[in-house]
């Protein structure tokens, strides 16, 4: 077994270095442009002003100011938005116009290496996201705190919508598709996972529904601070999710077939 | 039976798209050490071969080996010793091209990766713009790099899909002598093309392609020489070109002294093998 360096070149293992680190390379450019980081935060901002400059003011969710309550939303949010979109937008380019994906696939390098080399840059790209609105979290609201379990949430939420990301890169057959794909499933899971308001009251046929939405259980585990037994159902319902997107993923890549 | 001159071997090799055929039960051999080309026009299955060896794309049915092993059931291995150059510009373009060697040096596990990517950069005559990003590179700057980027790791087998395509007449000549210096150190080398003198100027041997099938497959002077040497052409009273093809310079100077027009006699080309055997045009 050869060693090249810091990362191992023969066995597999370290092979997702190079797939990170050219996802890597391309987002340091892309950082370099003011546009990068107004398009990462300008939602979740709009989102804080108009709910809660505005409508959330004077409201208070048990026993939280509105802010409190609503930007460990935005932080889910946004994490799940910047992890997935990048993903998916990136693969489906790749793949189908630049063609820079088949030097992946034509490279001695597993198919799990290019998908773990995948899902980290996607998590990289959903926590810089996040830190953006961690941070405007901190200088507005007294009540927004980070916790172990925030953590945790923020890290499986990236996982996971990354995760998403490349099933939705590998299966869409044009880049018009992945619109699609974010109509029907991101963007209402944005706004119906509990990210603006708390889901525990809706009528039940609705909440059964809510309850299947993966971003709902990373809204309930990013805003405990404790592991009670609620918590515990979506850090289960959220690893399962992660599991299924990562193994699902894994297999497109690994049946790619022109 | 893999015999040690062999390196590449199709057996009854099939491809569909939808409904259309793109290989069609193709069976060739190419030997260790050989520039050799698949020639044909557009549409001819050419690039769909060569995904099939390098990986990217699996047979509906036959064989594909390489080195004596089975292209899809060795897929990693196999990675490891073909270097690609497609026919679509797959470069990194917001990267420099000494990101874009590196990132690849490292899929392909290259040892002593800086001092390789230099040699290979001089090799090209790009070490000047080692750090100038892709987008700012004219299309010639890119195929070669292109080419640079799939000798870095040494490949035993090279594959060339059409890598002059769209380049003007001197650029192409430039990179006819980059597939010239790859081929001397017994690589061997697939080029496809649909460029005539390409074929000529490049290849040991020619498989010519039309709809997926094999036309014929010889040394380009043989397939020449299997059509006849002298091609004889004027126009006739109608305004037709009509073209006779000659065994040899006597029986052609014949018939150019039979016509009152203006004739032309010229050597014989790989495209009047293609006309020959197939009624079409390759270019």
């Amino acid at each position: 077994m050869k060693k090249n360096g810091i990362w191992d070149a023969q066995t597999g293992e370290f092979g997702w270095y190079p797939v990170f680190l050219r996802e890597m390379l391309l987002f340091r450019r892309k950082l370099l442009k003011l546009g990068y980081l107004f398009s990462a935060m300008v939602v979740p901002i709009i989102y804080l002003i108009a709910f809660g400059f505005g409508l959330g003011k004077s409201v208070q969710i048990k026993g939280v100011g509105y802010l409190g309550f609503l930007i460990p939303g935005l932080v889910a949010m946004s994490s799940m938005n910047n992890s997935y979109t990048w993903v998916s937008s990136a693969l489906n380019l790749n793949r189908l116009y630049f063609k820079t994906f088949q030097v992946l696939v034509q490279s001695p390098v597993t198919a799990s290496s290019i998908m773990i080399g995948e899902v980290m840059a996607g998590m990289v790209k959903g926590l810089f996201a996040s830190s953006l609105i961690i941070l405007v979290g901190f200088a507005v609201s007294p009540d927004f705190t980070i916790h172990p379990l925030f953590m945790a949430a923020l890290l499986l939420n990236c996982f996971m919508f990354a995760s998403l990301g490349v099933i939705t890169g590998m299966l869409t057959k044009s880049h018009e598709d992945t619109a699609t794909y974010t109509n029907f499933f991101i963007m209402p899971m944005a706004f119906f996972s509990g990210t603006f308001f708390p889901v525990d009251k809706t009528p039940s046929v609705i909440k059964a529904i809510i309850f299947m939405m993966p971003l709902t259980h990373t809204n309930i585990l990013i805003r405990k601070s404790l592991l009670d037994h609620q918590a515990m159902i979506s850090l289960g319902m959220m690893a399962a999710y992660a599991a299924l997107f990562f193994i699902y993923g894994l297999y497109l890549i690994k049946k790619y077939n022109e | 039976m893999v015999n040690d001159a062999c390196m590449i071997e199709l057996c009854d090799v099939t491809k569909h798209y939808g409904k259309i055929r793109a290989v069609n039960n193709l069976s060739l051999s190419i030997r260790r050490g050989e520039v050799f080309g698949l020639l044909g026009p557009n549409g001819a299955g050419k690039t769909t071969t060569i995904k099939l060896l390098t990986t990217l794309s699996r047979p509906d049915a036959g064989v594909c080996r390489i080195a004596g092993m089975d292209v899809h059931q060795n897929s990693l291995e196999i990675r490891k010793i073909i270097g690609v150059v497609p026919q679509e510009n797959n470069l990194d373009k917001e990267l420099t091209a000494q990101e874009n060697l590196l990132i690849y040096g490292m899929l392909h596990h290259v040892q002593n990766r800086n001092e390789k990517i230099g040699e290979t950069l001089k090799m090209v005559g790009l070490w000047d713009r080692k750090n100038t990003v892709v987008s700012g590179f004219s299309g010639g700057m890119q195929r070669r790099l292109l080419i640079a980027r799939a000798l870095l790791p040494a490949p035993s087998v090279l594959f060339l899909d059409e890598p002059s395509i769209g380049l003007d007449p001197q650029i192409r000549r430039q990179m006819w002598d980059v597939i010239r210096k790859t081929g001397i150190d017994g690589r061997t080398v697939i080029i496809t093309t649909h460029y005539i003198e390409e074929a000529e100027a490049l290849c040991d041997r020619v498989c010519i392609l039309a709809k997926g099938e094999l036309i014929a497959l010889d040394t380009p002077e043989q397939l020449k020489r299997s059509v006849g040497d002298h091609i004889v052409e004027y126009v006739d009273t109608q305004g037709r070109l009509v073209q006779h093809i000659c065994k040899s310079r006597e029986e052609a100077h014949d018939i150019a002294r039979q016509e009152n027009s203006s004739v032309t006699i010229r050597k014989s080309n790989l495209e009047d093998v293609f006309i020959k055997l197939t009624g079409g045009r390759i270019e």
